[in-house]
């Protein structure tokens, strides 16, 4: 019993078995693999069904709140501050301001990418401080990409737009 | 808009909590037990520590992250019977990397409204299940909409946060190394550790660009593990110790997931849940009355992040404190003597061992090569997660 | 307030035609799904036995649950009797299918076994059956090296 008494070292002991990255791969172990196969469809709710049509049609919108006076942006149906329905619809531009940026050179299962990817989150012209989404930069070399650089969206001709946000490509700086 | 919600609350409760054994198990990136077994082993450490046996534990909860780590869903269910939940009450809690403290704060709550007098906390994990990496799992995390088609890995957020806040700061990567540095070497004390080395910051700053500015020793790995705690009522306490240590504030918090109407260079909602635990602590200048630290780790930024949320340091002095070795063992304000993820490893709620346990053992004088060179009192430990979301905080002494 | 959109026309699912999350799992056995996989290569089964109160696990593992105390396996013959059974005529995926599948009280545990019965001419409760393993090399270490249960 340890209780009590100092200047021991806690934890006593560590137990458990390590295994090596072979152990799995060559079944050295025995072991059961399962391969799901499970396809999801999500319902987009209000709020995004009208952006993702929006979308479509080459526009971004967001939603107000006249109590707190915010232009929210990505849309949603109710103010989670004020916690009441929002008021209207407003468009936005598709223009905006990069808050912060990364450059991925990985890909979501973590093997890595031939070609970096450029992360941002984009401060969108019209919608309150602060009101981002995340999108990816292009037309643009990694060491140029700077915090407060003004971009634009560059959209998919309109027979390609799915009314997703992949109907953006990407976004390039605005020059001047 | 700041809310000053914390004013109001009360805290009333029936009795103190004490803690009176910890263990936990190895830390590696596949191990070969279950799940099960893990939870056996860390609760049988825990109970020969405290001097107890199963039948004396009242009641279990459990802290274990998603589950499409390890497969099964309904995890809590299947942990049950390795974690000591056979005939007596059982709770799972879950809110992401959090759990690591948010699981003693659940069992604070079993014995301070006095429903037990003797509650078994147990954390588990086993990231290694999942293929082809356990990175994969966190694709489910995103927003289906805004977020996933463009195919992201989570280490992007993490990277465009520290991107903030070395901008917002004026920060340099040099100075973040300097974390990854200090806690790998840490680490190489704790028998459990997984990648624990002595590097430099030259090592940190030419690895494997992951997403810049993060790179590869600026993370901490996946891993498999469990760990265990035993909280009870003062009664309890003082028959099998003369010097336990107290819990004496919690508090927790969470953001909202759309994280990008966020300015992300300071986390408000570990300042939110510091606020909570430090009023009912009675702690008025947190970098004064800390004595030691175990903030969650598992970017070397994060640890700067969290000290400026939880009070430690002002907004952007964190790595100053770092650099003038201020937050190392024998330094004045000691910042994860453990090594923290970054050298012992990652099992997301399995964290508990290297965060409340190890402020635990500092507490109670057990950490043997790691116990800090200063004398201690007050300790707080802090665990974060989901998208960049929760903060649970949790502060211990041993004097009531 | 705002009028809802009310056509479901507008109303977007995302994707329209599903998407699948890339994920697959790899289960180790654990330290008593090893010893028990491996004597099953070589023909025999094992259970586990509680040194304090003397439970007797099937499947095998290393600790009580009820004392947290060590267990020790023993060898059992595999055999057992029916306790509850069903006829099963859809699988995982609604396709048609025709299988028993039963819950056998294994001699000599306290623990059952779930799994298909085959070559009977019917089932019964209280029905002794006895297992058929697969060859040595055909066996992948998991359940299914057990390839059915038969009448004795």
């Amino acid at each position: 019993m340890a209780v009590g008494r100092k200047k021991i070292s806690c934890p006593p002991y560590a137990e458990g078995t390590a295994l090596s990255e072979k152990d799995i791969s060559e079944r050295r172990v025995t072991l059961f693999e399962d391969h799901p196969n499970l396809v999801y469809s999500w319902t987009a709710g209000q709020a995004m069904s009208r952006f993702l049509n929006e979308l479509k049609n080459g526009k971004l919108i967001a939603t107000k709140c006249e109590k707190c006076g915010r232009i929210i942006f990505p849309p949603r149906i109710y103010c989670e501050l004020c916690y009441k329905p929002i008021d209207g619809w407003v468009y936005v531009k598709d223009t905006g301001t990069v808050q912060t940026f990364s450059i991925s050179y990985i890909d979501p299962d973590a093997r890595p990418l031939e070609k970096p990817v450029i992360v941002a989150v984009i401060a969108v012209d019209g919608a309150s401080p602060n009101m981002g989404i995340m999108h990816v930069l292009g037309e643009v070399e990694p060491e140029k990409v700077y915090i407060g650089m003004r971009v634009k969206a560059v959209w998919k001709p309109e027979n390609e737009r799915e009314g997703a946000i992949t109907d953006i490509k990407y976004w390039k700086p605005l020059e001047g | 808009m700041e809310v000053e919600i914390v004013k109001g609350l009360k805290f009333h409760k029936k009795q103190d909590v004490a803690i009176v054994g910890a263990g936990m198990t190895t830390f590696k990136r596949r191990l070969l037990e279950t799940g099960k077994e893990l939870s056996y082993f860390a609760v049988k450490q825990a109970l020969e520590e405290a001097g107890l046996d199963i039948k004396d534990i009242e009641m279990v909860v459990m802290g274990s992250a998603p589950d499409a780590f390890d497969g099964t869903a309904l995890k809590g269910e299947y942990l049950l019977d390795g974690a000591g939940g056979s005939d007596r009450p059982y709770l799972r809690v879950f809110v992401g990397g959090g759990t690591g403290v948010f699981a003693p704060i659940a069992g604070y709550w079993h014995v301070a409204s006095g429903l037990a007098d003797v509650c078994l906390v147990v954390c588990e994990e086993k990231m290694s299940c999942c293929h082809p990496h356990p990175q994969s799992a966190f694709k489910y995390i995103w927003d289906p909409i805004l977020d996933r088609p463009l195919k992201p890995n989570l280490i992007w957020i993490f990277a465009l946060e520290m991107r903030r806040y070395m901008h917002v700061n004026n920060i340099r990567h040099e100075d973040i190394a300097l974390v990854s540095v200090k806690n790998k070497a840490n680490a190489l004390d704790h028998p459990c550790a997984q990648v624990a080395e002595k590097i430099t910051v030259e090592d940190v700053l030419n690895s494997e660009p992951m997403a810049l500015p993060v790179r590869r020793l600026d993370v901490s790995p996946p891993s498999d593990g469990a760990a265990a705690l035993i909280m009870v009522a003062p009664h309890i306490a003082r028959q099998l110790t003369d010097e336990p240590v107290w819990v004496t504030g919690v508090g927790w918090a969470l953001d909202t997931t759309h994280w990008t109407n966020r300015d992300l260079y300071f986390p408000r909602y570990v300042a939110e849940a510091a606020k909570m635990a430090y009023r009912m602590a009675h702690i008025t200048d947190p970098r004064k009355q800390i004595d030691v630290a175990e903030p969650y780790d598992p970017f070397d930024y994060k640890e700067l992040h969290h000290m400026e949320g939880l009070g430690l340091a002002k907004k952007g002095e964190a790595p100053i404190l770092t650099r003038e070795g201020v937050t190392a063992r024998d330094g004045d304000l000691p910042v994860c003597p453990s090594g923290g993820l970054l050298g012992v490893g990652n099992p997301i709620a399995a964290t508990m061992g290297v965060k409340a346990c190890e402020i635990y053992w500092q507490l109670a004088y057990r950490a043997g090569k790691r116990q800090v060179a200063k004398e201690v009192t007050t300790g707080v430990c802090q665990a974060w997660g989901d998208l960049m979301q929760v903060g649970t905080v949790m502060v211990m002494s041993n004097k009531r | 307030m705002i009028e809802k959109i009310v056509d479901p026309e507008k109303m977007r699912h995302f994707p329209p035609k599903g998407g699948k999350i890339e994920l697959y799992w790899v289960y180790t056995s654990g330290r008593a799904g090893e010893e028990f996989f491996r004597k099953l290569r070589e023909g025999k089964f094992i259970a586990a036995k509680c040194k304090k109160c003397g439970h007797r696990y099937f499947p095998p593992r290393i600790y009580c649950e009820f004392d947290f105390s060590e267990t020790e396996f023993y060898e059992i013959t595999g055999e057992g009797c029916v306790e509850a059974f069903t006829v099963a005529t859809l699988d995982l995926n609604e396709e048609p299918m025709e299988e028993v599948i039963a819950m056998i009280k294994l001699d000599n545990t306290d623990g059952r076994i779930i799994h298909v019965i085959k070559d009977a001419k019917e089932v019964c409760i209280g029905m002794k059956v006895k297992p058929v393993l697969r060859r040595p090399e055909e066996m992948k270490g998991n359940i299914s090296d057990i390839a059915y249960y038969k009448p004795v």
